[in-house]
């Protein structure tokens, strides 16, 4: 696994450059709050702290930049950069970031691992390897169950990926760490929140577990944290009524 | 089982899955799953658990990442029954 060490190297160099500027363009630039964010922040600290195995967060997914917003209201800047190890491998639609050299490394600097929905299989194979072995090295990995986003503005169940089951199935112990995001303003799926908008994130913490066996067994773990993630939004959406 | 026989079954089970009808016309080994057929890829596990079903074996995680067209899926099934 020699291109996650080299990758790892790179990106833990160079942080302390990139990442303050990034999330201060989060915060004064576009304007993005964060709701109960100290609240947030200790909820993952405390999750972390108490899970001792593997941890994969996986996330509903309305924007091109919700991995970094995910991780930005999770994590101060400071810490991420104190414990790189908590900025977690993520795994970016290939063709929303293959449109120049620059798009190419900010995403290798953000511990993306590009995946092609839709691409040949053992491309996907070697991706979904690759998030596992991060994973059993006790590396914190984020991926988005639904592959793209959602074009309902929804969680879809339907368009879920078994590839998150594969994962979890080949890594003993992996717990899933479901965060649901939303912005108030945010309606549908889009490339970006609206400028000034509030995000607000929920967190729960679940252990799919199945009896079955081979593809089945994948399709029943992915279904169980898609499962939880529609929870997640009815409990949203009911708390805005 | 025949070669031939395999591939009538994998494109009837693939029929309700491809969004491609023309495609699925004029099928052959050559064929794309994804590509060509249009298949969903978040339904490919549906896909190879009806393949499991049908024929009465197991298909391994691993086994699908070698498949890619109509013929890499007979070729797996032959060599599996």
């Amino acid at each position: 696994m020699g291109l996650h060490t080299v990758q790892r190297a790179v990106v833990t160099l160079l942080a302390p450059l990139w990442l303050p500027l990034a999330a201060g363009y989060l915060r004064f630039g576009a304007r993005y709050r964060v709701a109960d964010l100290q609240e947030l922040r200790c909820e993952f600290d405390r999750i972390r702290s108490e899970t001792r195995g593997p941890l994969l967060l996986c996330s509903n997914h309305l924007t091109l930049i919700d991995s970094f917003l995910i991780l930005w209201a999770l994590r101060s800047p400071w810490k991420l950069i104190t414990d790189w190890d908590s900025f977690a491998w993520n795994t970016p639609e290939r063709t929303n970031f293959a449109g120049s050299p620059l798009h190419g490394v900010l995403t290798y600097l953000a511990k993306c691992i590009p995946i092609t929905r839709g691409g040949r299989r053992e491309d996907t194979g070697s991706v979904l390897k690759r998030v596992a072995y991060l994973l059993s090295r006790r590396e914190l990995a984020l991926i988005f169950p639904e592959g793209g986003r959602s074009r309902s503005g929804r969680v879809e169940p339907e368009n879920a990926a078994w590839g998150v089951g594969r994962i979890v199935g080949s890594v003993p112990n992996c717990r899933v760490l479901c965060i649901y995001l939303r912005g108030d303003a945010q309606e549908t799926w889009g490339n970006f929140p609206e400028h000034g908008d509030t995000l607000r994130l929920k967190l729960a913490c679940i252990e799919p577990k199945s009896d079955l066996r081979g593809a089945r067994r994948s399709r029943d773990l992915a279904r169980q944290i898609t499962a939880q993630l529609v929870q997640m939004e009815t409990e949203y959406f009911d708390g805005r009524q | 089982m025949e070669q031939s026989e395999v591939l009538e079954r994998v494109v009837k089970i693939l029929t309700p899955w491809a969004k491609n009808e023309a495609a699925l016309a004029s099928v052959a080994m050559e064929t794309s799953i994804l590509d060509d057929l249009k298949v969903n890829s978040a339904r490919l596990v549906d896909v190879v658990i009806a393949f499991e079903d049908d024929f009465d074996i197991e298909i391994a995680d691993e086994d699908v990442d070698s498949v890619n067209t109509v013929g890499d899926a007979v070729n797996l099934i032959v060599a599996k029954l």
